[in-house]
């Protein structure tokens, strides 16, 4: 047990055994108090040691620009404050996962994408971070396909799920296809949570593979064509849908794409959208609640059947665009793009894409000849890849917002 | 066909900061060949769209040039 395999990262090339982790764990010494820009097994460790320790920290996205650290108001003072941490005596992979598991009041913060432009901040506790993780005898050999985003909702879920089982771990975010495809095969994974775009990404396969015995789809819409086809490769693996939010962690799970509610004292429809119970969300000062403490999620749904209750989503209520598995927020790309000193005003919206969900374009009036190479390489160093425009359309007029109101220029 | 898809895979290039290709094989492959990721994908696809009103990703996926030019009918 103390050699198994904790993480195998494609990116480093490096494996790491569950006997380095609690080794890292028990040497003690400082923690940043604020996770960025670290590679996964580092991110891994520092969660580690920060539950063991019941240390809140704060994981921020490894893509965050300087300019949007700003916009969040944090600082460098911060980025580099430190907790001192006592050396821990764990004796065993056992110990260290129970070391964890028991920590529920731990707090992590994440932030999300929020509405008005600016990142929610989001401070969930360990027992409703592994709210939906199962652990027991029947998941001790599983070996993990980790395809998310580690510093999102959707990969802490796989993260706790694996690490709470003392499964293996192999990294397969933005790993390319044939690297996806070999890590499935050498390391026998049985287990995959991943996007749409991400199982789009490998296709077409042409080989099977009769290890996985699990494949998840989650952060959007959910493909049946693309299951359909995912189905021949992966002829062993159930298939299932999860619908999980940064506020909420993971609450809805369905084998294809209507859902039901099991506990309507936590999760109801209303007005054809969905609402989540106080009780699930993290801690925010900004998350709005309705005067019984719901939450409205901003996903749109539609009942497939009353009696008993089954739903599929739609759409999102709001303006945010969901670029394969991340959602973006158009105001905030239109404010970057309209702090460029030649555009004049700028229009971001999404257009349906057969890869990614949707993708980001933008209509821009500019007061002097631009390329959309030099807007984008304006917006680089403002914001996260997925949430610049792929297509900008250089315009005279823009007529119409979203809502279909005119707009002031 | 095969110059106009050249120059709008040259523009989904230029706009990731690389080089252009000098010339399409209908054998080269557009993720581990080109360069492209799914975002440069759908950029792809937009393009391509744009031009012939073809989604080239609309019911299986491309792999290579040769798959594009394929579903645009124009080997």
């Amino acid at each position: 047990m103390t050699d198994k395999l904790f993480l195998h990262d494609h990116k480093s090339g490096n494996s790491y055994p569950y006997s380095l982790l609690l080794q890292d764990v028990n040497s003690g010494g400082l923690l940043n108090r604020y996770c960025l820009k670290q590679d996964l097994y580092n991110i891994f460790l520092t969660l580690v040691i920060a539950a063991v320790n019941e240390a809140g920290i704060v994981l921020l996205d490894s893509g965050f620009t300087d300019a949007e650290l700003q916009q969040l108001n944090i600082k460098q003072d911060d980025l580099s404050e430190q907790i001192r941490l006592n050396a821990t005596r764990i004796a065993s992979t056992e110990e260290l996962l129970q070391a964890v598991r028991t920590h529920t009041d731990w707090e992590l913060t994440l932030y999300t994408s929020g509405t008005t432009g600016v990142p929610k901040r989001i401070t969930h506790q360990l027992a409703s971070l592994i709210r939906a993780v199962k652990t027991d005898n029947r998941h001790r050999d599983d070996v993990w396909g980790f395809a998310y985003n580690p510093t999102h909702m959707a990969g802490l879920q796989v993260f706790f799920q694996a690490l709470l089982n003392g499964n293996s771990i192999i990294n397969l975010f933005e790993a390319d296809r044939e690297t996806v495809i070999s890590c499935i095969r050498d390391y026998g994974i049985t287990h995959i949570s991943a996007t749409p775009t991400f199982y789009r990404m490998l296709l077409p396969l042409d080989d099977t593979f009769p290890t996985v015995k699990s494949l998840t789809s989650g952060g959007e819409k959910f493909d049946p064509g693309l299951f359909a086809q995912l189905g021949k490769s992966f002829p062993n693996a159930r298939l299932r849908n999860i619908y999980a939010s940064t506020e909420a962690g993971s609450i809805l799970s369905a084998g294809d794409d209507a859902f039901s509610i099991l506990d309507d004292s936590m999760c109801r429809i209303q007005d054809g959208e969905l609402l989540v119970n106080n009780a699930l969300l993290g801690a925010s000062e900004e998350l709005p609640l309705d005067a019984d403490g719901w939450y409205a999620t901003g996903d749109l749904v539609e009942v497939v059947s009353e009696n008993p209750l089954r739903f599929r989503f739609l759409s999102r209520k709001n303006e945010m665009v969901n670029v394969g598995g991340y959602k973006v927020n158009p105001y905030e790309t239109e404010q970057a793009l309209q702090s460029h000193p030649a555009v004049k005003q700028a229009y971001v919206y999404g257009k349906a894409s057969s890869v990614l969900g949707n993708i980001l374009l933008a209509d821009v009036i500019t007061t002097q000849p631009l390329s959309e190479k030099d807007l984008r390489d304006f917006l680089a160093p403002l914001l996260q890849p997925y949430k610049i425009p792929r297509v900008i359309n250089f315009v005279t007029s823009i007529e119409l917002t979203r809502s279909g109101k005119l707009k002031r220029t | 066909m095969t110059g106009k898809l050249l120059e709008i895979i040259n523009t989904v290039r230029n706009n990731k900061g690389l080089p252009p290709v000098a010339e399409l094989m209908e054998a080269q492959d557009l993720r581990a060949e080109l360069g492209f990721d799914s975002l440069d994908l759908a950029e792809l696809t937009v393009r391509i769209e744009k031009e012939t009103g073809i989604d080239i990703f609309a019911d299986s996926f491309v792999l290579t040039v040769g798959e594009i030019l394929a579903k645009l009918g124009k080997q």
